[in-house]
């Protein structure tokens, strides 16, 4: 809502600048978005008279214009021809300056002196009129003004950013009455008696109103022998500050009257309508309307339209039809000033992508007790600046419900709710500020009545907001909540979750946080296929665009690009992940909420750690996030985890796992297939997991049991065997344990080699055995017969051993 | 006799200092001091004296003894510096070579600023509740007084799942999941941290982002003692001198409502680019919980009051961090995650 101050102040006087209004207000709860000055200044332009128009010796196309600018008479060359003898027109003057530091100087043009320029109103820095149109000022404009003050263009523009609640707020007149709570000041109600004259309305006007539930008011007056122009001037400037294109006097005026007032009014040409009927009614199934933006509409019977004895000529209060529009020739007028059903206007602005000031008021809802004063403003002013005749009569079909209504206050809850001591009179004197009659019941009873124009007023905190706003908010105290202790740690899924952050963070991962919905096409890409269910995708009925078109059930799409865009950095060396929710829907379309699953899911690329003097770097990839998930399934004493040696779609047949607790799959790990990886334009081999983290939650034990130490010291033994590739590392502990019997104590694999030293197709392992036992220190005898037996044991799967 | 140890203490003093190795300082020790050397030698030979003089030699041979040995140690020190020499400038490191730094990664900055968020409010006795993301209208609008077909649902423009399902605007929802499920107890006191979408994306709009939802509910919540909460958070999250400033505004699920500013971080409320010359940024919306929805969630508003209050987690992660872009949250740059280390 743009409220220009000059315009305000015809209603009330604050006693204030604009910006000390706009703080003022901003922080009592209408908020000042901004304040702006309405135009540009406009140095050396002043108001002059045209004292004599002749044509250009030289050039047909231009004029010779002497004007008046109050004691100097300047010889002006003009381009425009709509200057006569006696108008009076901006003058830019030699020496002044125009918008966009444009300099005006004395320049010959074919042949003839120009001291100085006319202004086109689009010259001056306002939407109006034709390019090459002098703007003609007002007759009564004083020679030699400087046009800037003339046209009030040092007049402040408040932006209200009004919220959902303050309609009230939507027209100058209730913007007057906020003000008056503010400062006290009084509200001066602009004169809304139209002179009455010829025929009776009634005679030949017949308005009815199918749906009153759907319009509660309609009202309507009759204009003739009106003669449709240009309004005049000040309420073109004054329309332009308030944001409003100015047209034509009749549609002008229903505007202005609607700035005013808050409420939308309609003119239709009474000669279109046949038999000078009005019908409110709701469209028939099937039923056409042009409106005025040249768009064909149709309606149901969901739509409320304004008819006459043959067709619909308008969609109520959301916008007029073509086929009644006010035209040039227009010279009898219907002003229509009604109350529409709120839900009803706002379904049907919506369905039509129609939102318009009108509706914008009107779906908040318009003060039903204030029609008929706009209707009555309205034609007023036609009366006054058309030259119309305003008929006698006035059309009020009313079967609003809606009168003022009490609310109860009591003074001690305000003070109980606030938790500060504002005194009675205080409060009182609050309420009547804003214009709020009330009645003290008893001791701490008040009965508030509140006017239909604050229809945001409705219980008793609504009143205690209007005081402790008007009181002023920073003059409550801080204190703070009292009560019973409560327990209040993190669930436990909460700190788990906590944990695993920690716990990657510290294998030098970094956290991502992608977008939850995805583009499904990814999916594909990662060759998801069949009944796999990460393709009963949820999805999103309005998104921005493809790319935010489903809810993922997978987050490997958000982290995969997430790679890409730091390959493209060259940032080349990552250690990902990302714990985000994926959403599983029990039925498509749902019904029911969704299953939404905490999922984790990592990401490795480039070399690990990053290169540095001390220790070498190598390839991140498949046992980076083997590692790391090891520590945490270490850390969560979970142990049974298995690893498969099987593949997802879209990951290396022969770098991959599926990972398997308690004979359930909760994850994977793989190599992103290289095809896959061409496919999302990743030029570097990665490496990727998913993993479920409920079925670890589920099992993880957080509380370490200590176990005795040791008794006796322990036998180190180191034990290097080359074996066949085919034989998986797995296998081999587990004949070093089988083997070792009760002796062995701890394996570790400390060293693994492929190549030139070994044969084709084998590998060399090298552990470290630890033996002990609590029975005595071990005896060189009793740990080589225990070693001996695991040779023999991985002997007997071909493993020859190493010196 | 006196004489002779005086010659021998002389003679000693020129070999010990002439001595060039640890191996001939040995050989002499072993020669004057030694079970055969010329002072046990001579100290042998007092038995032979005067009884009377026996004393007198007998003290002074033993000092010199004392005197001698002193000498061998602090020779025998300088020699093994001088012999290790070499050996420490071959084993001389580079201090300023950098140190092994174990390879951390770390959280996303709006995982740092919600846990600390969570610390503050979990320090007041507030406890950490969780909602859906795909939420039902019901939840997501209606309990929260948001009627259908009404104006304050502009406020927010959602992601519509279906006409009853929905991605949450706010975390909100969450206040009326928790009370359902608590009420008639007393007190409440959570907070609901997590995601929220809203149809906008320009450069100060993402349609993902992160919210903090806190509600307190209990006999005798009172507007103060939300402001008063607000001011705490403040001083916690941005330095003891923070001041809040509250403006009445409209949610439609508290009344009174207020949008809370904090005092500028960067100016420190005198006016500049990042507040708009205004000194104060707006951090966060809250209010008194609307008796609609306490009576909708199952309390007796004539019986109880509470206060609810949202933040968003990127505004706070800017303010504090000093991040200029939203977008950065999102991209998951490691030249943008790696500066929070
Ligand atoms: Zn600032």
């Amino acid at each position: 809502m743009q409220v220009p101050y000059q315009w305000l102040k015809e209603y009330i006087d604050p006693g204030m600048s604009a910006q000390q209004l706009a703080d003022l207000m901003t922080l009592s709860g209408i908020e000042v978005g901004a304040v702006e000055r309405f135009g540009p200044e406009l140095p050396g332009v002043v108001v002059g008279q045209a004292k004599k128009v002749e044509q250009h010796p030289g050039r047909s196309n231009l004029t010779l214009v002497e004007v008046d600018t109050g004691g100097d008479i300047l010889n002006i060359v003009c381009g425009a021809h709509n200057v006569k003898v006696g108008d009076k027109v901006p003058v830019a003057r030699p020496g002044s300056k125009l918008p966009g530091e444009r300099l005006i100087e004395e320049t010959k043009l074919y042949g003839v002196l120009s001291s100085g320029m006319l202004c086109s109103a689009q010259e001056l820095g306002l939407e109006l009129g034709a390019e090459d149109e002098i703007l003609i000022l007002e007759e009564d404009a004083p020679l030699g003004v400087p046009v800037d003050r003339l046209l009030g263009f040092d007049d402040q523009i408040l932006f209200l950013e009004l919220t959902p609640n303050r309609s009230d707020c939507l027209g100058l007149i209730g913007v007057a009455h906020e003000v008056a709570a503010l400062t006290g000041a009084q509200v001066v109600f602009p004169p809304c008696e139209p002179v009455e004259s010829g025929r009776q309305l009634h005679d030949f006007i017949q308005v009815t109103v199918k749906d009153s539930e759907w319009c509660p008011r309609y009202t309507a007056r009759v204009v003739v022998e009106i003669t449709i122009k240009k309004s005049p001037l000040w309420m073109q400037l004054r329309l332009l500050k308030a944001g409003i294109r100015p047209i034509s006097n009749v549609v002008d005026i229903t505007n202005y009257v609607m700035w005013e007032y808050g409420q939308p009014l309609h003119a239709f040409d009474l000669e279109l309508l046949t038999d000078s009927e009005i019908i409110v009614r709701r469209a028939t199934a099937g039923e056409v309307l042009i409106t005025l933006d040249g768009v064909k509409r149709e309606l149901d019977t969901e739509v409320l339209v304004i008819a006459d004895s043959t067709k619909a000529v308008g969609l109520a209060g959301v916008m007029g039809g073509e086929n009644t529009e006010i035209t040039e020739t227009t010279k009898a007028i219907l002003i229509e000033a009604a109350a529409f059903n709120p839900k009803n206007i706002r379904r049907t602005a919506r369905r039509f992508a129609l939102p318009s000031e009108a509706s914008q008021r009107f779906e908040k809802g318009v003060n039903h007790d204030a029609v008929l004063d706009a209707q009555n403003r309205a034609a007023y002013l036609i009366g006054e600046l058309t030259g119309g005749k305003v008929l006698q009569g006035l059309i009020d079909i009313n079967s609003s419900m809606v009168k003022p209504w009490p609310v109860q206050l009591k003074p001690s809850r305000v003070n109980k709710i606030l938790g500060m001591e504002i005194a009675q009179e205080e409060i009182i004197a609050i309420l009547s500020k804003l214009g709020l009659p009330l009645k003290q019941v008893d001791e701490d009873q008040l009965l508030v009545t509140v006017p239909l124009r604050r229809p945001d007023l409705i219980i008793e905190e609504d009143l205690i907001e209007e005081i402790v706003r008007l009181h002023g908010y920073d003059r409550v105290p801080t204190t703070l909540p009292r009560g019973e202790l409560t327990q209040n740690r993190e669930s436990m899924p909460e700190r788990l979750k906590t944990m695993v952050r920690n716990l990657l963070v510290s294998c030098g991962f970094y956290e991502c946080i992608t977008y939850s919905f995805i583009n499904p096409a990814n999916l594909n890409r990662l060759r998801i296929a069949g009944d796999d269910p990460r393709l009963r995708l949820i999805s999103v009925q309005n998104p921005f665009s493809e790319e935010q078109a489903v809810m993922r059930t997978t987050l490997l799409p958000g982290l995969l690009k997430a790679a890409l865009q730091n390959i493209s950095y060259r940032e080349l060396n990552m250690q990902l992940f990302e714990l985000g929710i994926v959403y599983y829907p029990q039925k498509l379309p749902i019904i029911s909420l969704p299953e939404e699953t905490e999922r984790l899911t990592l990401l490795v690329s480039g070399l690990a750690p990053e290169p540095n003097w001390v220790v070498p770097s190598r390839q991140a990839g498949f046992y980076e996030i083997k590692g790391a998930l090891e520590l945490i399934f270490k850390r969560f004493q979970i142990e049974g985890v298995n690893y498969l040696d099987r593949a997802e779609p879209f990951t290396h047949p022969t770098r991959s796992a599926q990972l398997l607790l308690d004979g359930k799959l909760f994850g994977f790990i793989g190599e992103l297939h290289p095809d896959v990886a061409v496919d999302f334009g990743l030029e570097q081999p990665v490496t990727i997991a998913e993993i479920e983290l409920a079925p670890l939650f589920s099992k993880a034990n957080l509380v370490p049991r200590m176990v005795p130490l040791p008794r006796y010291p322990a036998a180190n033994r180191d034990l290097a065997v080359v074996v066949s590739k085919e034989v998986c590392a797995a296998k081999l502990e587990e004949a070093i344990w089988a083997a070792g019997g009760e002796l062995l104590d701890a394996v570790r694999l400390f060293d693994l080699y492929e190549g030139k030293q070994v044969p084709a197709g084998k590998r060399s392992l090298a552990y470290s055995l630890v033996f002990r036992t609590d029975e005595g220190t071990l005896t060189e005898a009793e740990v080589n017969a225990a070693q001996n037996k695991i040779e023999e044991a991985l002997l007997g799967l071909g493993a020859t051993l190493r010196s | 006799m006196l004489q002779k140890l005086k010659e021998l203490e002389n003679e000693a003093r020129l070999k010990v200092k002439n001595a060039e190795s640890l191996e001939a300082l040995k050989e002499i020790k072993i020669h004057i001091l030694g079970k055969k050397g010329e002072l046990t030698t001579l100290l042998r030979s007092l038995a032979a004296l005067d009884p009377e003089e026996r004393p007198k030699v007998g003290s002074a041979a033993n000092a010199l003894r004392l005197e001698l040995e002193k000498l061998f140690i602090s020779k025998e020190q300088v020699l093994l510096d001088q012999s290790r020499g070499d050996k420490w400038s071959i084993e001389q490191i580079d201090i300023t070579l950098p140190g092994r730094q174990a390879s951390l990664g770390q959280k996303h900055p709006l995982t740092l600023i919600t846990d600390e968020i969570k610390e503050i409010f979990i320090g007041l006795g507030f406890q950490v509740a969780h909602g859906p993301e795909i939420e039902s209208d019901y939840y997501n609008y209606e309990a929260l007084n948001f009627p259908a077909d009404h104006p304050a649902r502009d406020m927010q423009d959602s992601f519509y799942i279906t006409p009853q399902y929905l991605l949450r605007t706010h975390t909100s929802p969450v206040q009326i999941r928790v009370m359902e499920k608590l009420a008639p107890a007393l007190p409440v006191r959570i907070i609901a941290p997590g995601k929220v979408f809203r149809r906008d994306d320009d450069a100060t709009h993402s349609p993902m982002f992160h919210q903090v939802e806190g509600l307190a509910v209990d006999r005798d919540i009172t507007f103060a003692d939300l402001k008063g909460t607000l001011l705490l958070f403040a001083r916690e999250m941005f330095g003891p001198e923070q001041k809040i400033r509250l403006r009445p505004s409209f949610f439609p699920f508290t009344e009174p409502s207020a949008e809370v500013d904090i005092s500028c971080i960067i100016c420190e409320g005198e006016g500049c680019r990042v507040c708009s010359d205004t000194g104060w940024l707006e951090i966060l919306g809250a209010g008194m919980v609307h008796p609609r929805v306490l009576e909708i969630a199952g309390y007796d508003p004539k019986q109880v009051t509470g206060f609810a209050f949202g933040m968003g987690v990127e505004r706070i992660a800017m303010l504090k961090y000093g991040i200029a872009d939203l977008r950065l949250f999102f991209t998951n740059d490691l030249r943008f995650l790696k500066q929070f280390v």
